[in-house]
């Protein structure tokens, strides 16, 4: 038998002299062996074989192998504390470093979270700046043009305040009368008389003047009281009340003096606005419905007539607030006033 | 009391068994998948920072890795390179040693490659013929081994071992197969494995094992015979 053409016999001899067999395997080998003296002659072959390979005496490791190995293992050993040791602190350096940053990013979320609600439920407008000046009184003119003249420490005061402080915002007031040349010198000497106000006047056409009026408030009070007086003379009065939003201007017509002075005492862009919408809503109402008479609750120089409460929601926005007095004259007020005649 | 012994996948708790019966049990599935519980105990220890565990482990296996690394370089010097090398490794790799296989053969296999790579390195730089060295055997020990080989009856192997110039001879004919023959005899003639564990250290299927030792006797006996 040709075993190199026949290796799975081969395999099952190796097989069986390694005890790798299976009983039935085994007995098959057995049976060929018995039967076929070439396969049983092959056997005795592969077991002398391994016999003598398994007989070769083990050889004993040189002692310098020991010796390397052992160490080795004390290379290791000191290796491996000084590597824990050096681990540990750079672990713990790690650490301190990972709980700084956590600490940091901690904060600044904190910081933006803040500032975020401070945004949604903070004021609209921060408050009004304190000045290190002694705050004007407030000056109540007469009625007449001729009144008379605040004091001259007044005067300086005020102009300070007009200089340090910032503007509340640009209104435009637009006055239409047929007698335009009688009211029109009744404005301009009131301006001129009254040195608290600051002004600039542009008549580039006839029948027409352009005032721009920088004042405080308290100033802006005054003023309108005196305008007052020929007010009845205005054929068309109308404010328009600028706000952030381009196109979104308020316009109050047939607006009344003390109206002006009430809106521009409001703190903020979105009270003034409001007021403003409000009595935009009863000149209406006062327009469609002549001979009623209709005011709002902020006329307060007659009580005697029926008033109406002015509007307020009651949606939990905060109530309109005046500003306080130690920054009433503080807050600048910067107005157009054009008076123009009938054509 | 409860005592667990843990196996990676094996646990057994003697709670409600007695301790001998977990034991047994242990050492049942520790053999089934060729692990010296021993061995697994003491790799334990190793990990849980015991540095004697790691000397007893090569005090036990470092002069039969050096006797695997020997019979397949052929070479004192180089075996004891590499049989340094293999604890290296060891020492290094026994995170990754993941208890599937007994540390044994995970350790042979580690000196089996490596002395198969340091092989294929030196060869192809130039290795020293055999036929050189065979050709110096004397005539006496020749027909000894041919008688061996020829004798109906099995070979007596102390007479074998006494020997010494006989050993010689087989070896030079082990020497003289090449590396794959080579390691599979020794791995299983000398180590004394069984194909299973043969697989796991060669990285092998079970077929393969069956099939190169075949082929390894078969040139071993031509090599022997030739002498």
């Amino acid at each position: 038998m040709n075993f190199e053409q026949n290796p799975k016999i081969e395999e099952l001899l190796n097989s069986y002299i390694d005890d790798e067999l299976s009983a039935d395997e085994r007995s098959e080998v057995q049976r060929l062996v018995r039967e076929n003296h070439t396969i049983a002659q092959r056997l005795r072959q592969l077991e002398r074989c391994k016999a003598m390979v398994s007989s070769l005496p083990p050889a004993e490791p040189p002692a310098a192998v020991v010796a390397g190995i052992k160490q080795l293992l004390r290379n290791h050993s000191a290796g491996t504390s000084e590597s824990k040791h050096i681990e540990s602190r750079r672990g713990a350096r790690h650490l301190f470093v990972r709980q700084v940053m956590a600490a940091s990013i901690i904060i600044g979320l904190v910081g933006i979270m803040g500032a975020v609600v401070y945004r949604i439920v903070g004021p609209e407008e921060t408050a009004l700046p304190i000045v290190a000046v002694q705050p004007a009184p407030t000056v109540k003119p007469t009625a007449s043009p001729v009144a008379a003249k605040p004091e001259e420490t007044k005067k300086t005061v005020a102009v300070a305040a007009v200089e340090d402080t910032t503007s509340i915002g640009l209104y435009s007031l637009q006055l239409q009368t047929a007698d335009f040349t009688a009211v029109d010198a009744y404005v301009n000497k009131l301006l001129e008389e009254s040195p608290w106000l600051r002004y600039e006047a542009t008549k580039d056409q006839p029948g027409k003047s352009a005032y721009r009026i920088l004042c405080s408030r308290g100033g802006l009070e005054a003023m309108m009281s005196d305008l007052a007086t020929v007010w009845p003379k205005f054929d068309s009065t109308t404010l328009i009340v600028r706000t952030d939003n381009v196109g979104q201007d308020v316009t109050v017509a047939s607006v009344k003096p003390e109206q002006v002075a009430d809106i521009a005492r409001q703190d903020t862009i979105a009270n003034r606005v409001k007021l403003a919408k409000d009595f935009a809503m009863l000149n209406s109402v006062e327009q469609i419905m002549p001979d009623e008479k209709m005011l709002a609750a902020t006329e307060r120089s007659m009580p005697e007539l029926t008033t109406i409460p002015k509007p307020v929601l009651t949606s939990g926005d905060k109530n309109v607030v005046t500003a306080p007095k130690g920054a009433w004259d503080q807050v600048q007020v910067d107005l157009n006033v054009v008076v123009t005649g009938h054509k | 009391m409860i005592i667990c012994l843990e196996f990676n996948d094996l646990t057994c708790c003697g709670g409600g068994l007695g301790v001998e019966v977990c034991l047994i049990r242990a050492k049942r599935v520790a053999h089934s998948q060729h692990i010296n519980v021993e061995d697994t105990v003491l790799v334990q220890k190793w990990r849980q920072g015991d540095p004697s565990a790691i000397e007893q482990l090569v005090c036990k296996y470092q002069g039969r890795i050096y006797n695997l690394i020997l019979k397949i370089c052929s070479n004192p010097n180089d075996a004891a390179e590499l049989t340094q090398d293999t604890f290296v490794k060891v020492i290094e790799n026994i995170e990754k040693f993941e208890s599937r296989s007994g540390f044994y053969t995970w350790a042979f296999r580690i000196a089996v490659n490596l002395t198969l790579n340091y092989r294929k390195r030196k060869a192809t730089v130039g290795f020293t013929s055999l036929d050189a060295e065979l050709a110096a055997g004397d005539e006496q020990t020749r027909q000894g081994l041919a008688a061996i080989l020829s004798d109906d009856k099995s070979p007596d192997p102390a007479q074998i071992a006494e020997n010494r110039e006989l050993c010689e001879l087989i070896q030079k004919g082990i020497r003289k197969l090449d590396d794959e023959h080579r390691a599979i005899i020794v791995l299983r003639d000398i180590e004394g494995m069984d194909y299973a564990q043969i697989a796991e250290v060669l990285g092998t299927e079970l077929g393969t094992v069956k099939s190169r030792l075949s082929r390894a006797r078969a040139a071993l006996r031509q090599i022997l015979e030739a002498l």
